[in-house]
């Protein structure tokens, strides 16, 4: 080789302060020039792999390499110094700054002690224009959707002179029409010259974009192959071990009556992405269904509603037929609502909190757990261990704190809490992201035998494999409408979904 | 669990000699016996039962105050307003056994009662505009402590105050409203008892009870309390109340039990010790016995030294913002090799966890 | 309305800036350390550290403008000892400010029973007193000289700050990164900022603008410290920046409107109306401001 890699990672291992090690010895290098793709399930290690060479954390032990010459990336600062660029997941951009505040900030152009805006708006526009990723530069970033915040992030991490741009995952928030966009758009970068360093778990956007592969699988170094010289199978068995992902099994389920019926419901919100109109729906007793849109095309708005979180402003809920109109979630709860929250540290328990007082919140007014005004403690502390026991949680004990669990774990215990009412309606929002593959598969498990027992179930996610793979019945959600209902089977395929995600087609 | 809570413990106590150190010695080098000045700071209190009795009346209010603090912080609010609730508590707790004609045996219990409610206002107006508007109660409740400060002053000015007494005080407290005094040749009286009373069963309340456990909920993660359909703002509005009713209370108690006439002048401050010592106590009711007892030794000490050598007893409140600093920091109190340290080569393979203060504020 | 009222009115202004004038510091330095995501507490104990001492050095030096550095020195130490207190030994920020505050009243009475042997007052020490400063040809206009000519030296600086501070946060690299740092940390850690540096900055700067106010309590009209003399002056500025919800002339016109409050409770004082009630109303009207703002807040998130 006459030239050195440009990034190569020697032996790095990363432990965590909690004992978790998630890198161990992994050493592979990168090619000038070239996309190199970096696949692995959640929690593989990718991330922290990104993150050491992002100079965001250290490594315990190893080296890291640039033009061959072992380097320390003690901040971010530095690592933009050596021409490393980052496309974070969670965009790290500010919202309230326009789009050209936050390209420059950190290295503002001045006139004097004050910030020449004009030179600074120049040199935005000019970057947009030389790479192909127009946005406006002078509204607020909050304002603009997820895939525009996304190329101002790029052009952010472009302003930077970066030879080595990282994208984490970065087709998790866009559709497929938005996703080959973006692939346009790398492609052209890597024509300019520049190494791109592409996380994702999804084999299909690795293979159209990518020239070389390296798998990685439980912190280790599991792969690393030209894609030319790798098929398909080989890289999943990489990627997964021995076993193969489950397919959860949708079994034969009957749909019921209507459990709950939306009819023209509206929502004004303030923020854009809630915001919903003329939304006709009827979820049924035992089936699943599933709904499909871009993140914030109207999600959050219609779990807020049927939660009993805000009220339409105009349109009818119902419940089994009764309208529900002016209730809280308490009332609907007593109604047989149950809601596994896609945020599960924020809303859906307490880090700090014993196990016992997350499993048993809600649970706790109930008979069973207390008398007159004082708590049942011993008979909270026996339920909550048969509930890690019935899930499969794996946990210090009942009073450890809920932040002793890894996000798997903690997902499952607060499933077996929702479920554990034995919900009529089921919401579950995100239910298996960023959780490990066991704990999603037995999720998912859970939720087919709720179906079958007759829970209607609106099942919210991003993963088009997991919508896929568990709905009855599927609607496109863009821009606050239903675009698209259709009923699942094999011919309905993530490609067949795109379009309608984007709104370019009321698909049937 | 146990354990980590021991170690914890440890390092605290380890952290407040190191604390009262600091400030006390410098201070007493510049006199001509310095050992004097610690011997007098730090065994003076318990050489005389009467020095030992101020201790423990001096902690009656804080453990009232700490207990208030305690029950509003977990339930979510930064709410400041106990230095008021006890200033105005106190007022109206006398001028109600001044101005309302009452049998002997009702004057202390019905004085009390309505000290207690009128002064819960301090507490429960941040609370409820908190709750309802959004508006800071850190800042409308800081407001309210002067304002009520000002507004008690008018009062005592214009409807209570003695003109045969030189200074701006109320008429004398009748005797019949005083508490009894529990202990010979000190001034303990039964407020003392109240105090330990209340703070046992606030800890049952908070950790036993189905109301104490939601407003834990509310406190910790709000958004986890919504996800439940809990009535939020009914759980935060009734802890400040609770909160409020205590401290008022408190501030009678204080009055009914140490005092001829309410001549305080000033915010008496005793809210901040509260504030000190719930968050010494970490917010647990049972551990704030001990916190207030310790803060008001420190306080004893404090007089002591002052009374018999050239220092200003102002001293303690070094001490005290000193202790505030340390014990939340969590630098000091989450450090693991520090844990390890103390836990000793026994000590389990993980590093211990001990209780963090649980609060951000809002 | 007659011509009477009018002059009666005009003859207002100068008290309303003269209580406005602490309060403006003060707030201004809380604005700067609330948008760096920092909310100085401390700033009641900083305004008290501050007065005492500029009463101190001036005395020492005989010079005012001595006097007026000591303060501004040591409300930046303080801010300083207050980043490093959430910084260095992560504390939690408003505890550690409730903690500064308490330390400043016990440190300023311990210090002035040192040097004076008196724990109330500073009356031994003979301290200097800031000018007011006569604007030559505006001074002699009727309405005009009033409004404009004649007032403190500190006021004239803390109005002055006003579109300073404005600038400083709007347009430049540091006020840029400032509220960056403020509104999302992680974001600016990864454009290459130092949150740290730029939060102990913040709360620095803070410091020193509330250490000002506190020169102007203790050397402004009066030439002596008393015990807890800022008397809860930090809150009310600290309730000035919170009406003022984020900007440098908000929170003016806040802070004037908490001092034309109070200008008139004194006014009124005066003619015989009971002084406490009237000491009150500064620390009521701010409560009832926050309200009529939130509610009004309110009422704009429910209509769109």
């Amino acid at each position: 080789m006459t030239t050195p890699p440009v990034v190569a990672f020697a032996g790095v291992s990363k432990t965590y302060g909690n004992g978790t090690l998630a890198l161990d010895g992994v050493s592979f290098e990168i090619a000038s020039g070239v996309i190199h793709a970096i696949c692995g399930e959640n929690g593989a290690g990718k991330s922290s792999l990104m993150k050491i060479l992002f100079g965001l954390e250290q490594p315990s032990a190893g080296a890291v390499m640039i033009d061959g010459e072992a380097v320390v990336i003690a901040s971010p600062r530095i690592a933009a110094a050596k021409g490393i660029g980052m496309v974070h997941q969670h965009f790290s951009l500010v919202p309230s700054l326009t789009v050209t505040e936050n390209i420059v900030l950190g290295q503002e152009p001045r006139r004097g002690a004050l910030i020449d805006r004009a030179a600074a708006r120049q040199r935005v526009i000019a970057l947009a224009e030389r790479y192909n990723l127009h946005v406006d530069p002078d509204v607020a970033v909050r304002t603009l959707s997820v895939a525009a915040q996304q190329k101002v992030e790029i052009l952010k991490a472009l302003s930077r002179d970066v030879r080595v741009l990282i994208l984490d995952e970065p087709t998790a928030v866009l559709t497929p029409p938005e996703t080959d966009e973006l692939f346009e758009r790398l492609r052209d970068l890597r024509a300019a010259g520049l190494t791109i360093l592409f996380i994702s778990h999804k084999l299909r956007e690795v293979r159209a974009l990518a020239s070389h592969v390296t798998v990685l699988r439980a912190g280790r170094l599991a792969g690393d192959a030209p894609l030319s010289a790798i098929g398909d199978d080989a890289i999943a068995r990489l990627v997964m071990g021995q076993a193969a992902r489950p397919e959860p099994k949708r079994g034969d389920r009957q749909a019921g009556a209507a459990t709950v019926t939306l009819e023209g419901v509206s929502l004004a919100a303030r923020d854009a992405a809630d915001r919903l109109s003329g939304i006709d729906l009827a979820i049924h007793a035992g089936e699943i269904l599933g709904v499909a849109g871009v993140d914030g095309s109207g999600q959050r708005g219609l779990v807020s509603l049927l939660t009993g979180r805000l009220q339409p402003s105009s349109g009818a809920i119902g419940y089994h037929g009764e309208p529900v109109a002016g209730l809280g979630t308490a009332a609907l709860r007593r109604r047989g609502l149950a809601h596994l929250p896609a945020d599960r540290f924020h809303d859906g328990g307490s880090k700090r909190m014993s196990l016992i007082e997350n499993a048993m919140a809600g649970a706790h007014r109930l008979a069973a757990f207390s008398a007159g005004p004082f708590l049942k403690r011993q008979a909270m502390e026996a339920r909550t261990a048969a509930m890690i026991d019935e899930y499969n949680v794996r946990a210090p004990g009942p009073r450890a704190p809920l932040s002793a669990l890894s996000g798997g774990n903690a997902q499952k215990l607060i499933a077996a809490r929702e479920f554990a009412t034995e919900p009529r309606f089921l919401i579950a929002d995100q239910p298996t992201r960023g959780i490990d593959v066991a704990a999603a598969a037995f999720l998912h498990e859970r939720l087919s035998e709720l179906a079958g027992r007759g829970c209607a179930i609106l099942l919210i996610t991003a993963d088009l494999d997991e919508l896929l793979a568990l709905s009855d019945r599927i609607v496109v959600l863009h821009a606050g409408r239903i675009v698209a209902r259709m009923e699942n089977g094999p011919g309905l395929t993530p490609e067949r979904l795109g379009p309608a995600m984007l709104g370019l087609e009321a698909a049937a | 669990m146990i354990r980590s809570a021991l170690v914890s413990l440890v390092v605290t106590a380890i952290l407040l000699v190191l604390v009262v150190g600091i400030v006390l010695v410098p201070i007493a080098m510049r006199l001509p016996d310095p050992l004097a000045v610690l011997d007098m700071f730090v065994f003076g209190p318990f050489r005389n039962p009467r020095h030992a009795g101020n201790i423990v009346e001096m902690a009656t209010p804080a453990m009232l105050c700490g207990l208030a603090v305690a029950i509003m912080f977990r339930a979510g609010m930064f709410n400041l307003g106990v230095e008021g609730a006890f200033f105005l508590g106190g007022l109206a707790t006398v001028a109600t056994v001044l101005v309302v004609p009452l049998p002997a045996f009702a004057m202390a219990p019905v004085g009390l009662l309505v000290g207690a409610v009128v002064g819960s206002s301090i507490c429960a107006v941040p609370g409820y505009l908190k709750a309802r508007y959004e508006a800071s109660e850190l800042v409308s409740s800081l407001m309210l402590n002067f304002a009520a400060l000002f507004v008690g002053l008018f009062i005592v000015n214009y409807f209570l105050r003695d003109p045969a007494a030189g200074a701006m005080v109320s008429y004398k407290i009748p005797v019949d409203a005083r508490l009894p005094r529990l202990v010979a040749g000190t001034r303990i009286h039964l407020g003392t008892v109240v105090a330990v009373a209340a703070c046992l069963v606030g800890a049952v309340y908070l950790f036993m009870t189905r109301g104490g456990y939601e407003s834990r909920i509310v406190g910790l993660n709000p958004s986890f309390a919504a996800h439940l359909g809990l009535p939020i703002r009914w759980i935060t509005l009734r802890a400040q109340l609770i909160g409020g009713l205590i401290a008022a209370g408190a501030g009678g108690i204080e009055m009914l039990g140490l005092y001829q006439r309410f001549s305080w002048q000033s915010l008496p401050g005793n809210g901040w010790t509260g504030v000190v010592a719930a968050i010494l106590a970490r917010d647990n009711p049972i551990l704030i016995i001990p916190a207030a007892l310790f803060l008001s030794y420190l306080q004893v000490g404090g007089d002591l030294i002052a009374r018999n050598f050239d220092v200003p007893s102002e001293a303690v409140g070094l001490i005290q913002a000193l202790v505030l600093l340390v014990v939340t920091s969590s630098a000091i109190m989450r450090n693991p090799r520090l844990m390890r340290l103390v836990q000793g080569r026994g000590g389990a393979a993980r590093p211990a966890e001990p209780k963090a203060v649980e609060r951000s504020p809002a | 309305m007659t011509d009477l009222d009018l002059m009666g009115l005009v003859g207002f202004v100068p008290a309303i800036l003269r209580v406005t004038t602490p309060v403006l510091l003060a707030a201004l330095g809380v604005l700067i350390s609330d948008r760096a995501g920092v909310l100085n507490i401390g700033v009641e104990g900083m305004m008290l550290s501050g007065a005492f001492a500029g009463v101190v050095a001036s005395a020492a030096t005989g010079s005012a403008a001595a006097g007026l550095v000591a303060a501004i020195l040591v409300g930046g130490l303080l801010g300083a000892l207050l980043a490093a207190a959430v910084h260095v030994l992560k504390s939690d920020l408003i505890l550690s400010g409730i903690a500064l505050n308490i330390a400043a009243a016990a440190g300023t009475t311990l210090l002035l029973f040192l040097m004076t042997g008196d724990k109330g007052m500073s009356g031994s020490l003979a301290s200097q007193v800031l000018p007011k400063v006569t604007i030559p040809g505006i001074a002699e206009l009727p309405v005009l000289g009033t409004l404009l000519s004649g007032h403190h030296v500190l006021t004239y600086a803390a109005f002055l700050a006003v579109p300073g501070v404005g600038l400083f946060l709007t347009r430049t690299p540091f006020g840029l990164r400032l509220r960056a740092v403020g509104e999302s940390p992680e974001s600016a850690a990864i454009a290459g900022i130092n949150v740290v540096r730029v939060q102990t900055v913040a709360l620095v700067v803070s410091g020193a603008f509330a250490g000002t106010g506190g020169a102007f309590l203790s050397m402004g009209y009066v030439s002596w410290f008393s015990q807890d003399m800022s008397a809860g002056r930090g809150f009310i500025a600290l309730a000035a920046e919170v009406m003022g919800h984020g900007s440098a002339s908000g929170t003016m016109f806040a802070s004037l409107l908490l001092g034309a409050a109070e200008a008139i409770a004194v006014a009124l004082q005066g003619r015989g109306l009971p002084s406490e009630l009237m000491q009150s109303v500064p620390y009521i009207v701010p409560v009832i401001a926050l309200v009529v703002y939130a509610r009004r807040r309110q009422r704009r998130l429910a209509r769109t």
